[in-house]
């Protein structure tokens, strides 16, 4: 008997297969995070590193890039080239410059943040809440928050995070009065997975009774109109008014499903059940307030720098947008400066 | 406090700029200057494609007790100051927002002081072989839908397109007139369902989000939108190049009102982006890709690393390890 076959034996006997047995799909689609071994994809436009060594570093590196040199050297006579390094030398001084003048005014806006944080905070108390909303002479009815689904070792990050800020802002909005919640999220990773849905109801839930005590919650309903699905409440019955709606879209509800509605459309007018001259910006409107939803109002980023991340781009048409500069987190502090604004302003469309 | 938190306004040199450009003999150092800055620009990344937003005539009207035309005419000379920074600086194309679909909403008055307006400065740029337009080779392109525009304006405005269509050089100054992005996405999308039927898109399952902005008012040789300025303090995107300006661009909310919009103002707006793209780049580059369209190559780390030291292991024999 050869050593193989004496470990065969033994692997019959604890009732083991005995050939190596190849079970990478089994566990890939057990596990949920498998998908997300490599992080949550990012917009390119957030990639703003600027700590003062990397730039430091990124200057005297670029200064010595030698192929740089040898692009320029076809086209140039010495005397410019010598010209442009000197010009290049300042452009990079200049960047140094900044990146001090920036770490300066990130820790300026930081200190106003927290100061705002400590002056609004809502208590978890909704009478708060709207006695601070009562001040203002009007509110959005759609409300839309970009929210970043940011690191798993974040404070904050991952999807328990993000379940988190979402059930935070809807008890904030609930009890602001805000009857629409748009959420959107680069990625959608909320939206493909029932458990994770499951335990965004809970924690909604459970948030608002925090709020609002456990013998009668407000209403409230989660929509994924992507898939067209919608989660009541715990305490729904028919007859009840909704006083929230959470939307959850991603950039799938942008750019591609506008290319969906298009094709068809198409489709339509190649069997003729549909003229091109019937193709109207309110056709195309009320598909796409039926497939995606409602034009916000007011337009929330929770990110240090303005950036749209694919967001439905038709239904962003006169919608206010606000962010506050160098801010990491979900506030309330944040919110109410957003609503402060958006009561400031006036739409006058045209004019 | 709200100064504090707004990183909307601009460099407070720029006021200090304008003070000092009143006293003559500063005109000759002002324009040294500006040279100066533009050629230390042009080292860095540039952008390829700004849009702006003209907003705040009338109020600049307003407060400087002018007429409504006289707000729009210092706009006007505004928009030729900061194109030539633009242009100077290497900026391919130049989008603004001269009228929206909207505007039709303002009165008859103001709407045919602009129409002609625009002709007029257009016209003025464009006329002669040495007014600006021709003279730097720029492209005016007038992007929207013709159909709302007066036949007698189109016939000149169709006229200016004709005599600068052959510039050799890439500058191009789109003049979206009338424009919005509602408008701009139907028309795509009409154009497309025509060319199914025709034939031309082999198949309904051909089509996606390129072929949808390539069939824009646009059309397919512009480049991806890198700023969006708005001026006069409005967070509103007002149906402007919403599609364009939703992905890896850069939206700046400018306080200044539209004609004092300078100088200083549009290269500190150029300097910032260079400053983000340029590390934006590097940190892509660490990553392993020139641009963010290589993102997708990945390189293997793991074959890349230096030679490991011989293994000395209690495994005498050669041990299946896998």
């Amino acid at each position: 008997m050869t050593s193989s076959k004496l470990s065969d034996h033994v692997r019959s006997e604890a009732k083991v297969n005995t050939s190596l047995k190849d079970i990478t799909s089994e566990i890939n689609s057990l596990s949920v995070d498998s998908s997300r071994s490599n992080g949550p994809e990012k917009p390119p436009n957030s990639i703003r590193n600027s700590s003062l060594v990397d730039v430091v570093k990124l200057t005297l590196t670029d200064l010595f890039n030698f192929a740089k040199l040898k692009a320029h050297q076809q086209t140039s006579s010495l005397l410019e080239l010598i010209q442009f390094y000197i010009y290049h030398f300042i452009l990079l001084f200049v960047f140094v410059l900044i990146t001090i003048y920036k770490s300066i005014q990130t820790s300026y806006r930081k200190f106003f943040i927290k100061f705002y944080t400590l002056t609004y905070y809502h208590n978890k108390s909704p009478q708060l809440i709207r006695d601070d909303v009562n001040k203002l002479s009007k509110i959005p009815k759609v409300l839309s928050c970009i929210l970043d689904l940011k690191d798993k070792d974040d404070e904050m990050g991952g999807i328990d995070g993000l379940i988190n800020q979402i059930s935070e802002l809807s008890a904030w909005t609930i009890s602001a009065g805000i009857p629409y919640l748009q959420i959107y999220e680069y990625n959608g990773k909320l939206l493909g997975n029932k458990q994770y849905l499951s335990k965004l109801n809970h924690s909604i839930s459970k948030n608002l009774s925090e709020y609002f005590g456990s013998s009668i919650l407000p209403n409230y309903s989660i929509k994924i109109p992507h898939q067209n699905f919608i989660i009541y409440g715990p305490n729904n019955n028919s007859n009840s008014e909704i006083d929230l709606t959470i939307s959850l879209i991603s950039r799938v509800d942008g750019k591609p499903t506008i290319v969906e509605l298009t094709k068809t459309m198409s489709e339509l007018a190649i069997s003729n059940e549909l003229s091109i001259r019937d193709i109207s910006i309110e056709l195309v409107d009320e598909e796409l307030i039926e497939l995606v939803g409602p034009e916000p109002d007011l337009l929330i980023y929770f990110g240090p720098n303005l950036d749209l991340q694919d967001f439905p781009p038709w239904h962003i048409r006169l919608t206010e947008i606000y962010w506050e500069p160098d801010n990491y987190d979900v506030n309330y502090s944040i919110l109410i400066r957003a609503l402060q604004k958006y009561s400031n302003c006036t739409v006058n469309v045209g004019k | 406090m709200q100064g504090a938190f707004d990183n909307r306004d601009t460099f407070s040199i720029n006021s200090i700029f304008n003070v000092l450009s009143n006293f003559p003999l500063l005109t000759y150092v002002i324009s040294f200057l500006q040279d100066f800055i533009i050629g230390v620009l042009n080292t860095g990344p540039i952008p390829k494609h700004i849009a702006i937003i003209m907003d705040g005539n009338r109020r600049y009207a307003k407060q400087n007790n002018l007429a409504l035309k006289d707000g729009h005419t210092a706009g006007a000379e505004a928009l030729v100051n900061v194109l030539d920074v633009c242009f100077r600086t290497g900026v391919e194309h130049v989008t603004i927002y001269a009228f929206s679909i909207e505007n039709f909403n303002r009165s008859k008055e103001e709407v045919d002081t602009l129409f002609s307006l625009l002709r007029d400065k257009l016209k003025m740029i464009s006329e002669h072989e040495d007014s600006y337009a021709r003279f730097n080779k720029i492209r005016v392109r007038i992007i929207g839908n013709k159909s709302y525009i007066p036949t007698d304006i189109l016939q000149d405005l169709e006229s200016i397109e004709e005599t600068t269509k052959n510039a050799t050089s890439k500058k191009t100054l789109n003049v979206c007139f009338p424009y919005t992005t509602r408008d701009e996405i139907v028309y795509s999308i009409k154009s497309i369902i025509n060319k199914v039927n025709n034939g031309e898109i082999e198949s309904k399952d051909k089509i996606d989000s390129k072929i949808i902005a390539d069939n824009f008012y646009f059309g397919p040789d512009t480049p991806p939108l890198d700023i969006l300025i708005r001026t006069s303090g409005h967070t509103r995107l007002s149906d402007f190049l919403l599609w364009q300006s939703n992905y890896n661009s850069t939206i700046e909310f400018v306080d200044t009102l539209w004609p004092e919009f300078k100088f200083f103002a549009m290269t500190s707006i150029l300097l910032k982006w260079s400053y983000y793209r340029t590390l934006q780049l590097e940190a892509l580059s660490i990553m392993g890709a020139k641009n963010e369209d290589d993102l997708d190559i990945k390189i293997n780390l793991l074959k890349q690393l230096p030679k490991h030291p011989p293994y000395a292991s209690v495994n005498s024999r050669q041990v299946r390890l896998g």
